[in-house]
Parts: structure tokens; C-alpha cells; sequence
């Protein structure tokens, strides 16, 4: 909706009505600002810890920032430098015998003047630290998860259900869309039930279906991947609302050339639905890169056919200090956004468009 | 067939049209069959069998000593303090963290709409992003962010450090604002520019317009988000999935079903309590779609699609 000038400033100035226009748009920028600072808040802390060494967690008085404590090599020793307070202000100096009541300290800056004895508790005094992320996290994570083995996994479980998903979701949207079949309104509503229809309620039996007793699918993929080859009701929605917008023209003149329905489907419709198609692809991807239910219940037995976002939880009892679980966090989440970023061009146009339509 | 073909001019016109409507709803029932076949099979068997299950003693470890046991376990459900705590707890999640989501969405949706607002697609895409974060990814940034929080609110501030997984639920709940951010925000776009005019002409603040334009021409599209909400705190997925964090379920009463299914083994009480999980959900859905009739606004009534 355009800006319009508000009744009250209709006969003000044109400087009062610039500066009132300004300090609106500004002020509601800048809430804008704060409110994505604050939402994404975590976002940099989990960066941030995730570059971070161990040790500093230890010391309640470590800056935020990735730091290593600052060292002076003295004698052939590492010392740590600390704060210490004297009559002459704080000065950086090294600790060189620490004792309970009284510790000798070296100075960086005159080394050759010797020891210097200060009377107080060195344990209550605060380390100096040298801002220095590092990635030994990183190096750490590696090797106590099989990450490029899960990786390699969520792509082809990914890649074969997108197949399928994509090919019967299409199939079922242009039946949808296209052709007038007794009764279809009824149809379409079960698929929009289904669509509110709880996991739960279908997980016992087709648990029991999938277990050894009939077809003796756990512990492998099949269970994850087959029932996308039946389509999906969301996407199949989503795709049918959007064939349901093209002008059926085309259909006719390519009917009229001889073209069968197959034929329609794949040179009129597709081609004008190529940003819907990847929506429902993209959105798919998300599904199977989140996935995590299933896999609790068919690939608990074996750890070699998880999948990134599941097996990487499962690890989580081999690290629960906050770095590592953020460097976690970071290695699950960093594909799926990276994708969202290069497709968010069309990606949110759509949802948003698919949407109005209903 | 047979009376058809003896008909003379006027029956072979007819029935060519006839056969014409036919080959058209066969070849679209061919379309539909693979959607069809998966329902049956991965639906309506399933609910099916549930419900045969729910009156049976079923374990998993012993299938051929299971008899009927008629309504034993949905009595031992109202006797079980674990299964009511567990639905009690979804229900919670539903009441605690959807009026959140609804209103801090609604919210950004009506700032999204102002055109003073720069930078709107990168904004878009940020708020939208945290949607589709894995659950795994989220359970661990939280468990990570506990050590700063603490050291740069909580420990300043002089609060009690955090208990738990109390600020989760909002938390995730925040971070999901996403799908229905973007169809309130999509919905307020197509309201017509129109309207506005003419309540601006009549004098409507823009509160007024808010409240007795905006609100009233995107009930559809509130109305869609409180359904993929609803669904979400019951275990669903509607748009986005990001999946659960197993070892804590933020559908309790899922945790609760699932832990009957594997460590007990009980497939048919574990039925029957999705079973009244599914009731439960099913009437709610239903309540909240009778009272649509009443605050939702449908523009067009000849058209299917609109639910």
C-alpha cells in the first residue's frame, strides 16, 4: 500500500513532512534490524563456539570470542599470562611459581629483571587471552563420526525418492488437474485428509509390515525410499494447484495435433512448471535431509545406512561439550541452508503464490 | 453395450460421447492410480489394522498367542497416568506454542507489507531459513547456546540458570515461523488495494484497517496455518518436516506410543493409544473446521480446492 500523507500533516511543511516520513521509515527499519539480530542470535554463537578450543569453557573468566591465553616462553617454559593487579595498575605478567598466598611473576616486558613476588591468590586472578578461532573441533568431529558416509547416504536415499516422488506426485497432480472423473471432488478431499493425518496412526501397522515378520525390510533403506514412489499428498496439492492455473488452451490445440495425454503432460504442462516442480524437489530434499523419524525406527541396527540428521543425533552421547555440539549442529544444518540461499529466488516465491491459490 | 449398438443414427452419436467421458476419467483414474494404491496400502490398511490391533493383546515377540481382548486396552489407557500425562503434554505444546507462532508471524507479515521496509527478500529469506533448520541441528544449538545464555543474561541479570528443556518448546516454536509467516504474508499481498482506499477514504486508521480489512480478507490463510500447527503438535507434517529429536519427543504423546511399540513390544496397546491420539486430533481438526464456517472468509465457493 503506497504512503500516504496522514491528515494531520496535510497542510505541514514539505521539511516537517520529509523529516516525519524519514524517522518512520527508519524507525521501522531499524525494529526490523533488531528483531533478526535477535532471532538469529544463536546463529553466531554457534559459530563462534564452534571455533572455539575447549579449554576456554573451562575459565568462567574467558572472553566470548575463540581465544588461546596468551604465553610467554621463559626458561624454556610455556607460562600463562595473567592480570594482576599492583599499586601501579593491572600489568600482563607471567605466572612463574605459583604458591597459595603469595606467587612470583615474570614480566614479559623485562624478563632479565627476574622473578617478582606478589602477595595474593593467583587462582582468583584472570588470565590475558589473544583472540584465535581454531578447527581442531572440527578435526575432532570428523573422527568420531562417519560424516562423509552419512552425507553419501541422505544424497542417494535423497536421490532415489526424489525420483519417485517427483514422477508419481506429477502423474497424480495432472490427473487431478486435467481430467474430469466422477466423483474426483471426493478423491481430493481424501488427499487433503491425508494430509492431516497423524504419522502415528499408520506407524504401528506398517511397522509390523516392514518388520521380519512379513517383509523383513528393517535395517535397510526400502521402507524410507518405496512408499515416495505412491507420491506425496502435499506436493501433490502444491503441483496440482499450479497445473490447475495454466490455461487449458494448449492442452486443446496439443490435443487437437494428435497428442496423447502423456505427451501433454510432458511438452505443455512441465515445461511451464518448472519452478513449481523444483519447489516440490527442494522440498522433498528438505523432508529426507531432516528425516529422523523413520530412521529411528528401520536403521537403528545399522549404523552404516543412516542418514546425516539421524545418525548424527545418535552420536550426540560421544560429545556434549557445547562446542562440539555446535560444530554438530553446524555439519546438519549447512547444506539444507546453503541450498534454501541459491534457490530462495523462486523457492519462497512459490510457496508464497501456491499458496493464495487455495 | 448391446442396446446401444441397436439404436440407429441418434445412439451412435451419444455413446461416442459417452465413451469419450469414459476414456477420459479411465486415463485420469490411471493418473491418480499410483496416489490411489499408496492410500489403500499405506493408509487406509493401516488405520484399518490399527483399529484391529487396538482390540487385540498383539506383542511383537509372540504374534500367534494373540487373542481378542475386546475394549482392554483402551480401559487400560483411562488407567494409565503415563498415557493421559503424554496426550495432556501434546495438547499443552498445541495451547502454549501456537498462539506464539501465530501472532509473532502475523506480526511480520503486516511489517513485511509496509513499502518502507528495505531489503525485504534477504529479510524473507532469513526469518524463512530457520524453518527449515534440521530438529538435530536446533536440539544441539540449544544445548550449545545454554553456556552463553547463562553467561550473558542469565548470570548478569541474576536469574536462576535454566532448568531443563522449559525454553525449548518456545524456542523451536519461534523457530518455525516460516511456512506460515509466508502465506499470511503472501494472502495480505493479494488482498485487493482497493478496500484499503476506501476505508482510508471513510476515515479507518490504519489499526482499523488492520483489524476489520486485513484480518477478515487472510482468515483462509490463518485459518491453513493454525491447521499445519495443529498438525505439527500432534507428530504431523504439513510443508516442512525437519524431524524429531529422539530423546526428546515434542509430541509427548508420540514419545509415549513409540516407547510402547519398541520397549514394551506392544503393538496392540500401542494401537489402541493411537488410536485415541488419532480420535482426539480428528476432533479437533473438526471443531476447528465447523467454527471456519463462522471466521473464515471464503471468497468462491464453486471451486473444489478451497478445504
Amino acid at each position: 500500500m503506497r504512503f500516504r500523507r496522514p491528515a494531520h500533516l496535510k497542510d505541514a511543511p514539505r521539511l516537517t513532512y520529509r523529516l516525519w516520513d524519514f524517522t518512520g521509515t527508519a524507525l521501522l527499519n531499524l525494529f526490523m534490524f533488531i528483531f533478526l539480530v535477535a532471532y538469529l542470535s544463536p546463529l553466531p554463537f554457534m559459530v563462534i563456539a564452534s571455533l572455539t578450543s575447549p579449554t576456554q569453557f573451562h575459565d568462567a573468566n574467558a572472553p566470548i570470542l575463540p581465544s588461546e591465553r596468551v604465553k610467554f616462553n621463559y626458561e624454556g617454559k610455556d607460562l600463562i599470562v595473567y592480570e594482576v593487579p599492583t599499586a601501579d595498575g593491572v600489568r600482563h605478567w607471567a605466572l612463574y611459581k605459583p604458591s597459595r598466598q603469595s606467587s612470583q611473576f615474570i614480566d614479559p616486558a623485562s624478563p632479565e629483571a627476574g622473578p617478582i613476588t606478589w602477595d595474593g591468590q593467583w587462582r582468583s586472578l584472570k588470565a590475558v587471552y589473544r583472540f584465535k578461532p581454531t578447527l581442531d573441533n572440527f578435526k575432532e568431529f570428523l573422527s568420531i563420526t562417519k560424516l562423509p558416509l552419512l552425507f553419501t547416504n541422505t544424497l542417494l536415499v535423497a536421490l532415489i525418492s526424489e525420483i519417485g516422488v517427483l514422477l508419481s506426485s506429477i502423474a497424480v497432480a495432472y490427473g487431478f488437474a486435467r481430467f474430469r472423473i466422477p466423483g474426483i471432488k471426493y478423491i481430493f478431499f481424501l488427499l487433503i485428509a491425508t494430509i492431516m493425518i497423524p504419522t502415528n496412526i499408520t506407524l504401528v501397522p506398517t511397522y509390523y509390515l516392514y518388520s521380519r515378520h512379513v517383509l523383513d525390510w528393517i535395517g535397510t533403506w526400502l521402507p524410507l525410499i518405496v512408499p515416495h514412489f505412491f507420491g506425496s499428498a502435499i506436493l501433490i496439492f502444491l503441483l496440482r494447484q499450479n497445473f490447475k492455473s495454466i490455461p487449458r488452451d494448449l492442452d486443446e490445440a496439443a490435443l487437437l495435433d494428435g497428442a496423447g495425454p502423456l505427451r501433454i503432460l510432458i511438452s505443455v504442462i512441465l515445461p511451464q512448471s518448472i519452478p513449481v516442480v523444483t519447489t516440490v524437489a527442494l522440498l522433498h530434499f528438505f523432508y529426507i535431509w531432516n528425516e529422523t523419524r523413520l530412521s529411528s525406527l528401520y536403521l537403528s541396527i545399522s549404523p552404516n545406512l543412516q542418514m546425516v540428521s539421524f545418525g548424527i543425533q545418535r552420536s550426540q552421547t560421544f560429545f556434549f561439550t557445547p562446542e562440539m555440539l555446535m560444530v554438530g549442529a553446524l555439519m546438519v544444518m549447512i547444506i539444507p541452508v546453503i541450498v534454501l540461499f541459491l534457490s530462495q529466488r523462486f523457492f519462497m516465491q512459490d510457496m508464497i503464490v501456491t499458496q493464495i491459490e487455495k | 453395450m448391446d442396446i446401444v449398438s441397436q439404436g440407429g443414427l441418434w445412439s451412435k452419436i451419444k455413446p461416442a460421447k459417452r465413451n469419450r467421458r469414459q476414456q477420459e476419467a479411465t486415463i485420469g483414474l490411471l493418473f491418480l492410480a499410483p496416489w490411489l494404491l499408496g492410500f489403500i496400502l499405506l493408509k487406509a490398511l493401516p488405520i484399518l489394522a490399527a483399529l484391529i490391533f487396538s482390540v487385540t493383546d498383539f506383542k511383537m515377540l509372540s504374534p500367534e498367542t494373540t487373542k481378542f481382548v475386546g475394549l482392554e486396552n483402551y480401559l487400560r489407557f483411562f488407567r494409565d497416568p503415563a498415557a493421559w500425562a503424554g496426550l495432556l503434554g501434546s495438547l499443552r505444546y498445541f495451547v502454549l506454542t501456537v498462539p506464539l507462532e501465530m501472532v509473532v508471524a502475523l506480526v511480520l507479515a503486516a511489517i513485511f507489507t509496509s513499502e518502507r521496509l528495505k531489503n525485504k527478500r534477504l529479510s524473507q529469506t532469513l526469518i524463512f531459513m530457520t524453518s527449515i533448520i534440521p530438529s538435530t541441528s536446533i536440539f544441539f544449538i540449544f544445548l550449545g547456546s545454554l553456556e552463553y545464555a547463562d553467561r550473558l543474561i542469565f548470570r548478569p541479570l541474576n536469574l536462576p540458570p535454566i532448568e531443563g528443556f522449559d525454553l525449548l518448546l518456545p524456542f523451536m516454536a519461534l523457530w518455525s515461523i516460516g511456512p506460515g509467516f509466508l502465506i499470511m504474508y503472501g494472502a495480505m499481498q493479494s488482498v485487493s488495494k482497493e478496500i484499503y482506499e476506501a476505508a482510508h477514504v471513510d476515515g479507518a486508521g490504519p489499526i482499523a484497517r488492520f483489524i476489520f480489512i486485513t484480518l477478515p480478507m487472510i482468515s483462509p490463510a490463518i485459518f491453513f496455518t493454525l491447521v499445519i500447527n495443529l498438525t505439527g503438535a500432534f507428530g504431523g507434517a504439513v510443508l516442512l518436516d525437519r524431524g524429531y529429536i529422539l530423546s526428546f519427543s515434542l509430541s509427548p504423546i508420540e514419545g509415549y506410543i513409540n516407547e510402547t511399540m519398541f520397549i514394551e513390544a506392544e503393538l496392540g496397546y500401542a494401537s489402541a493409544l493411537a488410536w485415541v491420539t488419532f480420535t482426539v486430533m480428528m476432533t479437533l481438526t473438526i471443531l476447528l473446521f465447523r467454527s471456519a464456517k463462522r471466521w473464515v472468509y471464503f471468497p468462491e465457493e464453486d471451486e473444489v480446492n478451497e478445504i
